[in-house]
């Protein structure tokens, strides 16, 4: 006969994660809506060096991604993974620990960006002290986690859990990778890889990053949450096992078709695409056996607001990863990329899928664990036609926007000539519709705001149940051979742990190392130089400023791109790119052949009052960079650590920089002064001015 | 269309070998579900429906 054993399962840290996760959503929204605005309305920048829009997207995108998705998800697993293990987390200490550090990472993630201390890789932009911490507290996080997995009480380990493990692996992964970096000082480094490597590593974790922390997780939540919800199990539980592992095995190609007909080598990107095309069947099983789960239960999606909400979420995640392989066709992607189409993708995604579902999870767990019931059924009803109108106001426009824009891009003349020369015409064209996707934000903000009156008010009603006593019979020695190998697999956590890490690690490694390792990946350039340390100092404040979060460095092989911008960027461009700045986005116009386009003159006023060079533009004002002065101190250790990762300066040329600088700089300064505009040379608008007129120069030479 | 995907420049290698490894790796995944017994595959399942407590039954019930 087995033993019962009793045991608490610990509510209060899934409380504790809840109202951090609704704590930081209403944050990162806000922010977001702010960000939306600055985009028709250039006052919202306010003028101000630590609200402009390069500074605060990035808060934006990390307070939603690692703040709200990040506290949702140590929400979901703390909860789910306690009562299909049947055993109580393994340690409480390191639960409290987990839970307060990850938000002393968030405060001084939000303290740190507005500061323009950022590695701009998109989504990974915190610098390298604040790095390691993330990765301590992962680790804390990691080892609760197996700990748990490791004491308990059920043999096998269900769905939710091999999801768990999965982001687990690849997370740390693929932060460690993409974080390798030379410190300068204690808030600035340098990646120790350049340009197309860069590029290749930041989006194999820009695109994982979507895969490993909004899906995987999620998708672990929605197999333990959805079958309660709906109170029955899950569709095909088979399903379920070839859904896990060709989604884990093929999301981790697919980084390369954010870089199409970039000068990425042929190869990778054509991985990319095909990955991405393939992407399709794993993720739509997802989806399918989720909604199936409803079948013979519809019924209650009527009445259940926390199904609504579920069912929707399901629908994005739908789209969205139909949508996904269809921009990462070439022919889509030439249109779509770097248009307002990518930002309407990710937020079908986050506010659809994850938001959605994390709604959905915190209206049904919140009563449970306080024991009583939801204050106000209707308003949670309310709150799901808010946020689904919210996300349609916020997608169609963009969608809309994303076609004119990219098509103004392309058009020539019956004569041959671009038919919008001029970049800042096709971004006025669309203002309205960025109106439109301020309004959608807000409309789902509105129903977030609602929902956290709804819950706190449950709150007040009910008594948190901290520990919540549960029993279940020990584990006893396994003694028959199991004949199925997944069956043995689910209760061999380290092993499925390791078969985990093989299968996401293949993807990387296959189109990594022959980029890295065969020198005919990126055909080198001998006109290409170092930049010199006036222009390397313009280039850190290019990265302070966040400039790369609405222009892009890389022009592509098309028509209507060298006819606006100048030559097609070349891989050999970029060796010396520490970090590559290609960006994902063009808010404004390509700069990489922005050198020598224009006088320095006309820098100076533009960066001053972006209006007098160009009326009606949306850019801020950088009027700081006037009267700033250029860290010239730091410049021997910045190019010191570049020498380390392989940017060949010689001795003499890092003695000598400071000189070299002020040399430079004065030049500048001087031929300002010859267009009756006086500046000192030490201000960083002549570092800035420096960097943009050597951007794209080399190839000329 | 699928000249993108199909004139690589000699790079069809790693292609190659990469659908080799998937279509392997899917069809080992394949045999393993059809081996699988039915009696697990539905106890595993059900296990997010096994853990609930009386007490949080009767909430649900109440709820509903």
């Amino acid at each position: 006969m087995m033993q019962l054993e009793q045991f608490n399962y610990d509510n209060k840290i899934v409380r504790d994660f809840g109202i951090a996760t609704i704590v930081w959503g209403l944050v990162g929204m806000s922010v977001g809506l702010l960000i939306a605005l600055q985009l028709v309305w250039p006052v919202f920048n306010f003028e101000l060096q630590y609200t402009t829009f390069g500074r605060i997207r990035p808060v934006h995108t990390n307070a939603v991604i690692f703040a709200f998705v990040g506290n949702a998800i140590f929400m979901g697993v703390y909860y789910s993974m306690q009562r299909v293990l049947k055993t109580r987390m393994f340690s409480d200490a390191l639960s409290k620990i987990h839970f307060w550090g990850w938000q002393i990472i968030i405060l001084a993630a939000a303290i740190t960006l507005p500061l323009g201390f950022t590695s701009s890789h998109e989504y990974a932009e915190l610098e390298w002290p604040i790095d390691i911490a993330v990765v301590l507290i992962w680790v804390v996080f990691g080892i609760n986690m197996f700990g748990t997995i490791v004491k308990r009480r059920e043999r096998h380990m269900y769905v939710a859990v091999w999801f768990y493990i999965a982001t687990f692996v690849t997370i740390a992964v693929l932060y460690i990778v993409n974080s390798f970096q030379i410190p300068v000082s204690a808030f600035k480094s340098y990646y120790i890889y350049a340009g197309v490597q860069d590029a290749l590593v930041q989006w194999w974790y820009g695109h994982n990053a979507v895969a490993f922390f909004l899906t995987t997780p999620f998708l672990g939540m929605m197999y333990y949450f959805l079958p309660k919800m709906a109170n029955r199990p899950i569709y095909s539980y088979k399903l379920s096992i070839l859904h896990f592992w060709s989604l884990i095995f093929i999301y981790i190609w697919a980084g390369p078709h954010h870089l199409l007909y970039t000068s990425l080598p042929d190869w990778v990107q054509s991985l990319g695409v095909v990955f991405s095309i393939m992407l399709i069947a794993p993720s739509w099983g997802g989806m399918i056996n989720g909604l199936l789960t409803l079948r013979g239960a519809w019924d209650k999606v009527r009445t259940d607001p926390t199904l609504k909400f579920m069912v929707v979420a399901l629908t994005a995640y739908g789209m969205a990863t139909f949508e996904g392989p269809m921009l990462s066709l070439k022919q889509v992607n030439a249109i779509a990329h770097f248009t307002d189409w990518i930002v309407a993708h990710v937020h079908v995604g986050a506010l659809g899928w994850n938001g959605f579902m994390t709604f959905a999870i915190l209206y049904w767990l919140i009563p449970r664990i306080y024991k009583t019931k939801l204050y106000s059924v209707k308003w949670a009803s309310i709150h799901f036609w808010v946020g689904t109108l919210g996300i349609l106001f916020y997608a169609i426009p963009m969608y809309w926007a994303a076609v004119v824009q990219g098509l103004m891009w392309k058009e020539f003349t019956p004569e041959g000539t671009l038919a919008y020369p001029n970049f800042l015409a096709t971004t006025l064209e669309i203002l309205p519709m960025h109106m439109m996707r301020a309004v959608g934000g807000a409309l789902y903000l509105a129903g977030v705001i609602l929902m956290t009156v709804n819950l706190v008010k449950t709150m007040r009603k009910g008594t948190l149940q901290a520990n919540e006593p549960a029993e279940a019979p020990a584990l006893e020695p396994l003694k028959v051979i199991e004949r199925s190998k997944h069956r043995r697999l689910e209760r061999k956590p380290a092993l499925f742990m390791v078969i985990s890490l093989i299968v996401i690690l293949i993807g990387g490694i296959v189109e990594m190392m022959p980029t890295f390792m065969i020198s005919s990946n990126v055909p080198t350039i001998a006109s290409v130089k170092p930049y010199t340390a006036l222009e390397l100092q313009g280039r850190d404040l290019y990265i302070k400023e966040g400039c790369v979060n609405c222009h892009t460095q890389t022009v592509r092989p098309f028509r209507s791109e060298t006819a606006r911008y100048g030559e097609y960027s070349k891989a050999g461009e970029f060796v010396y790119d520490h970090p590559f700045l290609w960006g994902s986005k063009r808010t404004g116009p390509d700069l990489h052949r922005i050198g020598g386009k224009y006088p320095n003159k006309w820098h100076f006023d533009h960066m001053l009052d972006p209006t007098i060079t160009s009326p009606g533009s949306i850019m801020p004002a950088y009027p700081w960079l006037m009267t700033q002065t250029i860290d010239i101190a730091s410049t021997k250790s910045k190019m010191n650590a570049l020498r380390i990762v392989g940017v060949p300066y010689t001795d003499e040329e890092v003695n000598s920089s400071e000189e070299d600088l002020k040399r430079q700089a004065q030049a500048i300064a001087d031929d300002l002064a010859t267009q009756g505009t006086t500046i000192r040379p030490d201000a960083e608008i002549i570092a800035m001015i420096a960097y943009l007129q050597r951007l794209g120069t080399d190839i000329k030479n | 269309m699928f000249k993108q995907i199909t004139s690589l420049g000699g790079n069809e290698w790693y292609l190659i070998t990469s659908l080799w490894i998937f279509l392997v790796f899917f069809i080992v995944v394949g045999i393993m579900l059809y081996t699988m017994r039915k009696e697990h595959v539905d106890y595993m399942g059900n296990i997010p429906l096994n853990d609930e407590n009386q007490e949080e039954e009767k909430a649900k019930e109440d709820n509903e």
